[in-house]
């Protein structure tokens, strides 16, 4: 269970996450949205120990993500990521995978089967600086995915993909889900989100506006329609206090 | 230990595809080799000329492709986040800082170890056999990268690469420089002296690498000496790279 309890973080004194209190069960395909800017990825950076918060807890199963072994558990995929351009693929991955206790004697035919996973085992032998955008999410995900972690979160995993990829990209969630694994990603593809979330979050200026499940948020209507009023009402609520 | 091996052996295979370190290298390579052309201009003097300039370019390129490998090193990373693939893992900051500092250091030595040879090999094929004394000066330069490359990074966890590189050079210059701006404050103000000597015990003093003139001139060289800087560039580097991660466990990434 991923718990999050009255956060907060601001960057020059402004405030980026707000008292966010969040509750995310374990197995379940939690989506985290919210505006640019609103604090998903300083959120998403708190829950994998990059950014210490300045106030309030955060633990996942029990634990605090800044303590380092518990880590083992976590998988992360960064929004738009950078990888060292002058390893290959296969190289990229043993890397990350000998850094976990649960991966490091993993053998080349394991880390292939998760290359083919994600899409890019032919490219396993090419240096990353060759890889197109869609190729570089794809390993993004692969590296998240390689110590068969409990909790998976993504960072606008779906972002540089075609829809093909999109759809593969859903196809391994909706697996991962399977297998019992928690999922947090932050996404503006609403469309998707409704397809494969459970539960949402939406965090507007730091401030968390509604937590629970998908249907009973959208209420008929699509996801981005009841998204973008959400958001609407809330900005001009704010505008009303000033 | 296992993670610091890991970051290391990535670190190391990353930096010794680096294009522009080949082109450093063939550079450096091409420039030991012309020594042999030097050595048969200067009347007589063929061995001393191919040793001093031999030395001084391999110790001179050494540095350049140190500067160069080391300013990125941390902030480039931090740049281009791929600090986030690493640090969201179980790697704790002190094995990240290790680990980068070990892989790095050994690519520089082995880069070092490859001018080295061709080197004693240039001596060789001028007829001064194997140049044994020299090993001394090459291990004393790998010391030297040793303490330089946690110097480089201390400063590329602070700042920009390009920064990173020319605070190095200072440190560079003013390291080999200090017993010369000691005696040259002597009989200077007590503010300038003052600062001399905050610098004298501040920066280090990389002139304990240096017995290149002695080993170009035959003068016997104290292996205690050598072993002894090895023990200050292990001592300093430890000091610096525990900075290194305390300032970067300090950094929001």
């Amino acid at each position: 269970m991923i718990e999050i309890r009255n956060v907060r973080k601001s960057y020059e004194g402004n405030p980026v996450v707000d008292d966010l209190s969040l509750t995310v069960k374990t197995g379940s395909v939690f989506g985290f949205l919210g505006p640019n800017g609103a604090g998903k990825t300083t959120t998403i950076k708190m829950l994998v120990g990059l950014v210490r918060a300045d106030g309030g807890t955060i633990k996942i199963d029990g634990h605090e993500p800044h303590d380092t072994p518990s880590r083992e558990q976590i998988g992360f995929m960064p929004e738009d990521p950078y990888f060292y351009d002058r390893l290959t693929g296969m190289e990229f991955l043993m890397f990350c995978g000998q850094l976990f206790k649960k991966s490091y004697r993993k053998t080349e035919n394991e880390y292939g089967e998760i290359l083919k996973l994600v899409g890019i085992y032919d490219a396993a032998n090419h240096a990353i600086a060759t890889y197109s955008k869609g190729m570089k999410q794809r390993l993004g995900f692969a590296q998240a995915i390689v110590n068969d972690p409990a909790h998976v979160f993504l960072d606008e995993p779906l972002d540089g993909l075609d829809p093909i990829g999109r759809r593969e990209i859903k196809g391994i969630i909706k697996k991962l889900h399977g297998d019992g694994k928690t999922i947090f990603f932050n996404s503006h593809v609403l469309g998707d989100v409704e397809e494969i979330c459970h539960e949402i979050g939406i965090i507007h200026r730091g401030k968390l506006v509604y937590a629970g499940d998908v249907k009973q948020f959208c209420n008929g209507r699509t996801l981005e329609e009841q998204f973008v009023t959400a958001i609407e009402q809330e900005r001009n609520s704010s505008m009303l206090t000033l | 230990m296992k993670n610091i091996f890991v970051i290391a052996k990535n670190t190391f295979r990353a930096a010794i595809r680096d294009r522009i370190l080949h082109g450093i290298l063939v550079f450096a390579l091409l420039f030991i080799l012309f020594t042999v052309f030097l050595g048969s201009i200067s009347l007589g003097e063929d061995l001393v000329v191919i040793r001093s300039i031999g030395l001084a370019g391999m110790y001179l390129f050494g540095m350049i492709i140190t500067i160069f490998l080391a300013s990125s090193l941390i902030s480039l990373e931090i740049e281009r986040r791929t600090l986030y693939l690493i640090l969201s893992k179980p790697v704790s900051t002190l094995e990240l800082v290790l680990g980068k500092f070990f892989g790095l250091f050994a690519a520089i030595a082995l880069i070092t170890l490859c001018m080295a040879a061709v080197y004693l090999g240039v001596v060789a094929y001028a007829g001064g056999g194997f140049d044994a004394p020299s090993l001394g000066a090459i291990v004393l330069q790998i010391f030297e990268a040793g303490l330089f490359v946690a110097m480089v990074m201390l400063f590329s966890s602070l700042a920009t690469p390009f920064a990173a590189a020319i605070y190095g050079i200072l440190v560079l210059y003013i390291g080999h420089s200090l017993s010369v701006l000691l005696q040259y404050v002597q009989h200077r103000s007590i503010a300038l002296k003052a600062v001399a000597k905050a610098l004298y015990y501040i920066v280090p003093n990389l002139e304990k690498f240096n017995i290149r003139n002695a080993i170009v001139h035959h003068m016997p060289v104290d292996v205690g000496m050598i072993l002894l800087a090895g023990l200050y560039a292990l001592l300093y580097a430890a000091v610096l790279l525990y900075l290194a991660k305390q300032l970067l466990a300090k950094k929001d990434l």
